[in-house]
Formats: C-alpha cells, sequence, structure tokens
C-alpha cells in the first residue's frame, strides 16, 4: 500500500472540514440582561411540507484539483453549477479542464494530455433536517471527456535481428465515458459561502480503442491502471439565489396560519413561561434567514 | 450534523486501502504463437525434436573440416587443431542465422519471436528424425504498443502472409492474425500424417 501526498492532503482536508463542522454547531450565548428576540416555532414536519421546491443555484469550484496539479502529474481545473430542489436532490454539472503529464521513472515512457471534461449527475442530501445549511449527501456522475494524448520513450531495439528505431506517437484520439460514486459533505463557513469535501469512486465504462497505446490518464477522471480509480474533491461552493422569490430564500414558505392551532398554544404557554427552546426538532424563522 | 472521530476514522480508512498494483504482461517480449496440429486439423503432441533458427542480415565465415572416413566438421570460426589431424579446411559466405528454439520436445505448440523491423521473417526448422529441413517465411509489419508507461514499450505485430515447404509439414496457416500478448494461436502448422 502506497502513502502519497494525495492522501495525506485528503485526510487533512477533512480534518478541516470536520472542525468546521463543529464551529457551526456552537451557538452564540445569550448575554446577562440581553433579551432574546421573540421567535414563532414550526414543526420540523410541517415545515418541510411545505419546503419551497426550487432552493436556487450553486456555484464551486474546486480547490483539490490544481493543488494536485502543482504537487503530481496529474491534476484539474473544475467548476460546477448545482440545482438546489427541496434542499434534498441537487442536479449537477462539472465542467473542467485536466492535465497530465507523466514520465515513468523506469521505463522513461512519457505520456501527455491537457482536455476538457464534462460530467452530469445528482447528488442526495441525506440529512433527515433539510433545514440544516450542513450537508452529507451521495451523489452519483456520468462523466465524459474526449482528448488526444502523447506517449514517446527511448527507441525501440530489436533484441534479436538488431536496428532501432524511434518511439514517439502524437496525437492519437481518443473519447471516453466513465462513472461516479460520490459521497461527501458540506459545511456553511459563512453567509452564502460553504465549504465540503467529497470522495469519488471511479469507473470506466468505454474508452476508444487504439492499436497504438490505451490512455493511461482521462482528465476528469484519472489514471486507467486498474478498471477503477478513487477521487476527490475539495469545494469552495457559492449559494446564488437567481430566480428565487426573496421570501423563499433557502426557508419555507409558510405563514403562521398554517401552523396547527394546538402549536400556537404551545408556543403562547412558552411565551408565558419565558422560556426559550431551541431544540433539534424546531427552527427559528431567524434561523432560517 | 455531529462528526464522529468513528467517522473520520473510517473515512481515513477508506481513502488509505487502495492498494497498488500494476498489469504489466509478465513476458518482455511479444512472441508468434505455433498450434501443432495433424494433416487432418486435430492438435497434436509432435513426438520429434524440433529447433528453430532464423536467418539473420548480414553473411558470416563458415569453416567446413572435411576428412575421409570422418564426419564432416562445421565451426564458425578456424580449427588449427583439426588441420593438424589432417582435415582440410574449406571457408564458405553464409547468411548470419541464431537459434530461437532449441531442441523443442514433445510439445504441442511453440513461441517464436519476431523481427521488430524487417518485412519478412524466416524460420528454418530442424528435425532430428529427419535429415530434411523446413523453411517458413513470415511476411508481417510491427507497430510499437504500450499498454502503461509503466510498463515499457512493446512490438506488436499484424500478419499478412505465411509459407513453408514440405518436408514435414503438410500445411500451415494463419489463425489469428495479431501478434500481441492475448496468448492467442496465430499460425497453426498440421504436419504429415494423422492422429489415429
Amino acid at each position: 500500500m502506497k502513502i502519497n501526498v494525495r492522501h495525506i492532503i485528503c485526510i487533512a482536508l477533512f480534518f478541516i472540514a470536520a472542525w468546521s463542522a463543529q464551529a457551526q454547531e456552537q451557538q452564540e450565548p445569550v448575554m446577562p440582561g440581553e433579551k432574546p428576540k421573540p421567535t414563532k416555532y414550526v414543526a420540523l414536519e410541517e415545515q418541510q411540507q411545505h419546503l419551497v421546491f426550487f432552493q436556487g443555484f450553486t456555484l464551486s469550484v474546486d480547490g483539490y484539483g490544481p493543488v494536485a496539479m502543482m504537487i503530481s502529474d496529474y491534476g484539474t481545473f473544475e467548476g460546477a453549477l448545482r440545482l438546489n430542489l427541496k434542499n434534498t436532490f441537487f442536479p449537477i454539472f462539472e465542467a473542467g479542464v485536466g492535465r497530465c503529464s507523466k514520465e515513468d521513472f523506469n521505463t522513461k515512457v512519457t505520456y501527455e494530455t491537457s482536455a476538457p471534461f464534462g460530467r452530469i449527475g445528482i447528488d442526495f442530501n441525506m440529512l433527515k433536517d433539510k433545514f440544516q445549511s450542513n450537508r452529507l449527501y451521495l451523489g452519483a456522475r456520468y462523466g465524459f471527456s474526449k482528448f488526444t494524448y502523447d506517449i514517446a520513450g527511448p527507441a525501440q531495439t530489436d533484441p534479436i535481428w538488431g536496428g532501432s528505431k524511434p518511439f514517439s506517437m502524437k496525437g492519437i484520439n481518443c473519447t471516453s465515458h466513465w462513472a461516479e460514486l460520490i459521497f461527501g459533505v458540506e459545511v456553511r463557513i459563512f453567509r452564502n459561502f460553504h465549504m465540503g469535501w467529497a470522495v469519488r469512486y471511479k469507473r470506466e465504462i468505454a474508452s476508444t480503442k487504439n492499436d497504438l497505446a490505451k490512455p493511461n490518464c482521462i482528465p476528469g477522471y484519472g489514471y486507467t491502471t486498474n478498471a477503477t480509480c478513487w477521487g476527490g474533491t475539495y469545494s469552495l461552493i457559492f449559494d446564488l439565489n437567481w430566480g428565487m422569490k426573496k421570501s423563499h430564500k433557502r426557508g419555507v414558505n409558510i405563514e403562521i396560519r398554517d401552523i396547527p392551532p394546538t402549536q400556537v398554544n404551545n408556543e403562547e404557554n412558552k411565551k408565558d413561561n419565558g422560556e426559550q427552546t431551541t431544540d433539534n426538532g424546531r427552527r427559528t424563522e431567524e434561523d432560517e434567514e | 450534523m455531529k462528526i464522529k472521530v468513528g467517522h473520520i476514522i473510517g473515512v481515513a480508512t477508506l481513502l488509505l486501502v487502495s492498494c497498488y498494483s500494476n498489469n504489466c504482461p509478465v513476458d518482455n517480449m511479444v512472441t508468434c504463437n505455433y498450434g501443432f496440429y495433424d494433416s487432418e486439423g486435430t492438435a497434436i503432441t509432435y513426438r520429434d525434436t524440433i529447433t528453430v533458427t532464423t536467418l539473420m542480415p548480414g553473411y558470416k565465415t563458415v569453416y567446413t573440416y572435411r576428412k575421409l572416413g570422418n564426419i564432416t566438421v562445421t565451426k564458425d570460426y578456424p580449427d588449427e587443431e583439426l588441420v593438424n589431424q589432417g582435415y582440410t579446411e574449406s571457408a564458405t559466405q553464409q547468411r548470419k542465422d541464431t537459434i530461437l528454439v532449441n531442441q523443442l520436445y514433445g510439445a504441442s505448440s511453440m513461441k517464436v519471436p519476431m523481427s521488430y523491423f524487417n518485412e519478412m521473417d524466416t524460420l528454418i526448422l530442424s528435425y532430428k528424425s529427419i535429415t530434411l529441413k523446413d523453411t517458413i517465411k513470415i511476411k508481417h509489419s510491427g507497430y510499437p504498443n504500450v499498454e502503461l508507461p509503466e510498463c515499457g514499450t512493446y512490438r506488436f505485430h499484424t500478419l499478412h502472409q505465411v509459407t513453408a515447404t514440405d518436408a514435414a509439414i503438410d500445411h500451415i496457416e494463419i489463425s489469428d492474425s495479431k501478434v500481441n500478448y492475448d496468448g492467442k494461436t496465430n499460425i497453426k502448422i498440421f504436419f504429415n500424417g494423422v492422429v489415429e
């Protein structure tokens, strides 16, 4: 088993994300003498029934790909446009440029490619509480790339009959398709800015066959040494509220008259007692904004 | 959502448990695979010793030593000792050759390397049980192949035509024209006779 720099960076980024998530959970204390703001309580299930279908767009860029490109043979520059449907389903389109430039230490064979790629798919938020700014999701992607690659190496020498010819193949055309399964987390850092990482399990579906050489590295996919490979992204995510009504921002389209009478009574009782409950099962409108 | 230490360890383990292995071919040279059959096409184990030599580019000087009542001796270099023993020496120019398969016995197939850049390979099959030899001529074209950069480069071939003489061979045919490391039989040699 090889532990390389990529693994170490992945783990480091994971710890950063975990720390961010914990920081999010700590709520600001109410100072002595300060009056808590009035709240209206609505049951979580009730809120989710009225959750606005379209929750806006999300733009994201990957921070891991460029770092990988700097410290290894392969990396990507990529971004994604994602739709937020009910804070549950996230259809997504990812596009970028992948670059690979490597030379094998032993054989001195070089491989080079640089080409755009695209992925299309969907993420599913697995958290029960869909109002959370943090998300834990599973996703799937279909990826494709049309690219050319160059391979060169030492001259080929016939060991029996003798003779030698230079070895260089340029501009071999290839189109590749692959599938990905994704597991990731995403946490809100500040207002509309989120960060998250994802682990990707990739499987090559098909690539154009060529008699001369097999593509060793596919932009957007990675190395084809084995039938499957692992990848990862560390995303910087910006929520855009294009096409959303102001009142619908990341929340519910609900008015106080929609709340069942029993809950309104409960709320009044609590006001009388001067208590402010902030358990997990209930949310304030303030929080949702 | 609470992220516990168990989750962190789980994901870290998932990332680390990915063993590296390459799928490089075991053989570092691509060979043409010959299958042995009887004249009717039944796969056989050939019960004779076969030696395969091939002609190389260029010529060499061969020294032949003859003495009445003794076996003729052929050598690639001059031997003064034999001359002193009364042998007569004669030098001739011959095409260079090399042994590709040495004394193969009881085999049902054989693997023979191919030239990288020549258009035609000439193989000479010598048998132990008969003095005659067979010559197989193979027309082919070679092209480079890279499976993985870490495996290095290989030379694959496409067979175009194959012919053979008939000392022990009935006929010969191309079975699979692509010579690579798939291990398929590329050329079928049909020897004289039928297995009962």
